[in-house]
């Protein structure tokens, strides 16, 4: 066997002893010491077969054999996946991209992925227990682009893989660069209404915000116990409608009571998802959940240590779910962890430069 | 515990309207007071045009002054804050570090630094390197056939940003030197100094001080704003290309209006400076020039290129740099960043560690809990960020390729700093300046041009006046 079918087998026997215990739910309490010792795992293999990682990784004084804590293994920032391939088997089953931002020369991150399955094994778990916690199926009205016409979205994925699963039926009411198509939307409306069918409505905080912007344009009345997924919300800065607002507004447009609109916290940097947990009795502004086989802290934006329980920071992500490339990432959003519950804060406003001067690459990039 | 500022200087016949405040605390470095709560008038529109009265009133007795009078009162108060234990500079020090997000030791290094332009010697320096004699400006001077006297603006309207503390009062300092009444807004991180200015201005010539109102307000405040921009003669702007360009966008199609926009500055450093003899020289000067104002002037060097084939090897430069950093930031340590400014300072590093780690040649190094930051990026792979002493090291074959790789930043290039470029140095500065760049110096020099520097290739003063040529009847031309 070479070097890199070890790592191989290594790799996907990690991953299938996961998805396994991923399969288990979201709602199973993992001690630390369990989580601890997956996560060391994931590291082995990640430092073994990762060289660009384990670079990183010695730079920083650390190695598979030096670190007894997960706590100690280098979180990657978000913005290397702007530059790199951070893949730790190979090959690559799925490549995810990230939405261009202004920032960072306009560069979309990759995100590739060995092992789509385990993907699957965290995002279903999840799904199902937060939107659909009544274990009934539903019909599915996206918002978000069909997977077959946006394959490098991580979320459109995650609706094609959720609606294969659990959809009675599913209309996709975007096309593939999420521009909404209004009479499929208005047909797949009626038709729901007609079948009193309860529904399940996704989309971005920007989507439902476009197309509320047309009054001639009809996302309701959704049948009884229908819900929505909203995703998108805390992302970027200065939201140009305050959530509350925003939420009232999708409420008169689809008569889907405040309550039922579910948030749903993830990136493509990340294969598993945080939801806020109103469907199970809270309410909004609980924080959010995240299963058990992804570990949320925030650390001081400075010197990247660990805040004390329910202080604001730079939220650091381990997620088992990200075997396949890296497992501890460092974002640019902010936020609190409190009794387990993770409380967002979206991007802080203020990165921009201050004053005359600019960077030097952003004005050279023009002419690139 | 915060405590207040009152963000404004006015003229004597006005009071400040309602107060609004923000507080400026978190990661912007407060001082010893505790954190700043900035107040400023809540100016209604007909509050902002009571105050453009007032400045009105006061162009009378400023245009009957003599400029050299001018210079020698605003001189005598800008020798106050060079001068220790006096009270005003000792409350400029006090205030500095909680509202311009700096150290101590820094408030006093940009303290020293601005203020030595506000000096009498070098104000009178100015006029004369500006109009040949300071008289030009009180009397029509003969010229071929005619007579011309250059005129100051019946009221000159500056936005500043707050990027860089003093640049309100050199802005003000301007107006008032060409006999223009002002009214200077001055950008939040920039507050205090050109208040506490006209404030030491009253005590020595209240009428003086009448023509000056300094009052700052949230940038954007468009009713207010239009009065000051529809009433005013010159209005001048400094700040972000965004910002700059908004403000062009509704000044009034016959106003003047000059703009200090968005620019970069660089370094290059010859094989000259590479030399063991030299080279700690050049980058303890370079290091400085890089984190005076914490990287936030519009003369703070971005990117240095350093010339290989020398004695060191630009690699080996930027590891010399990082060596500089690390022993000033004991000297002159950096700002505290706020949390955002943190944030992209750790996605700038992780992400340069781990393309080093990719093979890619792009070396980090930092100073940990302290903002510097060097990465020597050979390829310009990385994106940068004004967030920091952060500075990126290219190498490049010869500095003579240095025009055709900024063609692309040529109308944002400002500074140069240059170090062992030898007899290359004249060749290369002009085909830089032809390119857009309007100065050329040795990275001493980078953080504090003279009074008299041509801003942005400008006259500071020529750029605000107009002529008025006069000819007589038996005059032939």
């Amino acid at each position: 066997m070479t070097v890199e079918e070890r790592d191989q087998t290594a790799f996907h026997s990690l991953a299938a002893r996961l998805e396994v215990l991923f399969g288990q739910g979201p709602d199973q309490a993992w001690t630390d010491e369990e989580f601890g010792a997956l996560a060391l795992e994931v590291f082995e293999v990640q430092f073994t077969s990762n060289v660009v990682y384990r670079g990183f990784c010695e730079g920083r004084g650390v190695t598979s054999a030096s670190v007894d804590d997960w706590r100690q293994i280098p979180a990657v920032p978000t913005r290397a996946f702007k530059h790199l391939d951070l893949l730790s088997a190979s090959p690559a089953e799925a490549t995810f991209q990230t939405s261009g931002t202004t920032s960072d020369l306009g560069l979309r991150g990759r995100h590739l992925i060995p092992r789509v399955s385990l993907y699957e094994a965290s995002l279903l778990p999840c799904f199902s227990a937060h939107l659909m916690p009544e274990g009934k199926s539903l019909r599915f009205i996206s918002l978000i682009p069909d997977p077959e016409h946006a394959r490098d979205s991580s979320l459109s994925y995650m609706v094609g893989a959720a609606a294969r699963r659990f959809a009675s039926r599913t209309d996709y009411v975007v096309d593939g660069s999420g521009v909404v198509d209004h009479g499929v939307l208005a047909a797949a409306v009626a038709d729901a209404q007609a079948a009193a069918e309860a529904v399940l409505m996704l989309g971005t905080a920007f989507a439902f915000m476009n197309v509320m912007e047309h009054s001639d344009v009809c996302l309701g009345p959704l049948p009884q116990g229908s819900r929505i997924m909203e995703t998108g919300g805390f992302k970027g800065r200065g939201r140009a409608v305050p959530r509350d607002e925003l939420y009232e507004a999708m409420s008169r447009a689809t008569s889907v009571p405040v309550e039922r609109i579910v948030n749903e916290y993830g990136m493509t940097e990340l294969l598993s998802q945080l939801y806020e947990p109103v469907l199970t009795g809270e309410s909004l502004g609980c924080g959010h959940i995240a299963p058990p086989w992804l570990q949320v802290r925030a650390v001081d934006p400075t010197t990247l240590r660990e805040l004390p329980e329910g202080e604001a920071g730079l939220l650091t992500f381990f997620d088992l779910a990200n075997a396949g490339s890296v497992a501890h990432i460092l974002t640019e959003d902010f936020g609190a962890v409190r009794d387990g519950r993770v409380f967002l804060e979206g991007r802080a406003a203020g990165a921009e430069p201050r004053g005359c001067s600019r960077a030097m690459d952003e004005l050279m990039a023009v002419a690139r | 515990m915060s405590r207040p500022f009152s963000a404004w200087a006015l003229p004597s016949s006005v009071q400040a309207a309602v107060l609004s405040t923000v507080s400026l605390d978190g990661g912007r470095g407060a001082g010893e007071d505790g954190d700043i709560r900035v107040e400023y008038p809540a100016g209604a529109p007909d509050w902002i045009a009571s105050v453009v009265d007032a400045l009105e009133v006061s162009r009378s007795s400023l245009v009957r002054r003599s400029a050299e009078g001018i210079a020698g009162l605003l001189g005598a108060v800008g020798f106050r804050f060079m001068s220790p234990g006096d009270p005003i500079r000792e409350e400029a020090l006090r205030l500095l570090p909680g509202t311009a997000g700096v150290s101590a030791e820094m408030a006093e290094t940009i303290l020293d630094g601005m203020a030595a332009d506000w000096t009498p010697a070098r104000l009178a320096a100015l006029l004369g390197e500006e109009f040949g004699a300071p008289g030009m400006l009180d009397e029509f001077t003969e010229g071929r056939g005619q007579r011309s006297i250059p005129v100051g603006p019946r009221l000159t309207a500056q936005f500043v940003s707050g990027s860089v503390p003093g640049v309100s009062v050199n802005a003000l300092i301007r107006a008032l030197l060409v006999k223009s009444p002002t009214l200077v807004k001055p950008g939040l991180g920039d507050v205090v100094l050109p208040v506490l200015f006209v404030r030491a201005l009253r005590e020595a010539d209240a009428a003086l001080a009448d023509a000056v109102a300094v009052v700052y307000w949230p940038g954007g405040s468009v009713s207010s704003e239009d009065i000051v921009l529809a009433r005013a003669e010159m209005v001048t702007a400094y700040g972000g290309d965004d910002t700059v360009a908004a403000l062009r966008a509704r000044v009034p199609v016959s106003t003047r209006f000059r703009a200090y926009h968005h620019r970069t500055s660089i370094g290059v450093v010859g094989r000259g400076a590479l030399g063991p003899a030299t080279v700690s020289t050049t980058t303890d000067d370079l290091a400085r020039a890089v984190a005076v104002f914490d990287q936030r002037g519009c003369v703070s060097p971005q990117v240095v290129f350093v010339e290989e084939g020398g004695e060191m090897s630009p690699a080996a430069f930027a590891d010399a740099l990082a060596a500089s950093f690390e022993a000033l930031e004991a000297d002159l340590p950096g700002g505290a960043l706020d949390a955002a400014e943190a944030s992209t300072l750790q996605q700038l590093r992780g992400t340069a560690e781990m393309m080093g780690a990719a093979g890619s040649g792009v070396e980090c190094t930092h100073g940990g809990t302290a903002s510097w930051t060097v990465i020597f990026d050979p390829d310009a792979q990385l994106a940068s960020a004004c967030v920091g002493r952060v500075v990126r090291v290219r190498p490049i074959p010869s500095a003579q390729d240095l025009p055709a790789v900024l063609e692309s930043v040529a109308a944002h290039l400002q500074t140069v700093g240059v170090a062992g470029l030898g007899q290359n140095l004249d060749g290369l500065a002009e085909r830089l300046g032809r390119l857009g760049a309007s100065r050329v110096v040795p990275f001493a020099q980078v953080p504090f041009p003279p009074a008299w520097w041509h801003h942005d290739g400008g006259g500071p003063l020529r750029d605000l006046v107009r002529y008025i040529d006069l000819s007589s009847e038996n005059c032939r031309i």
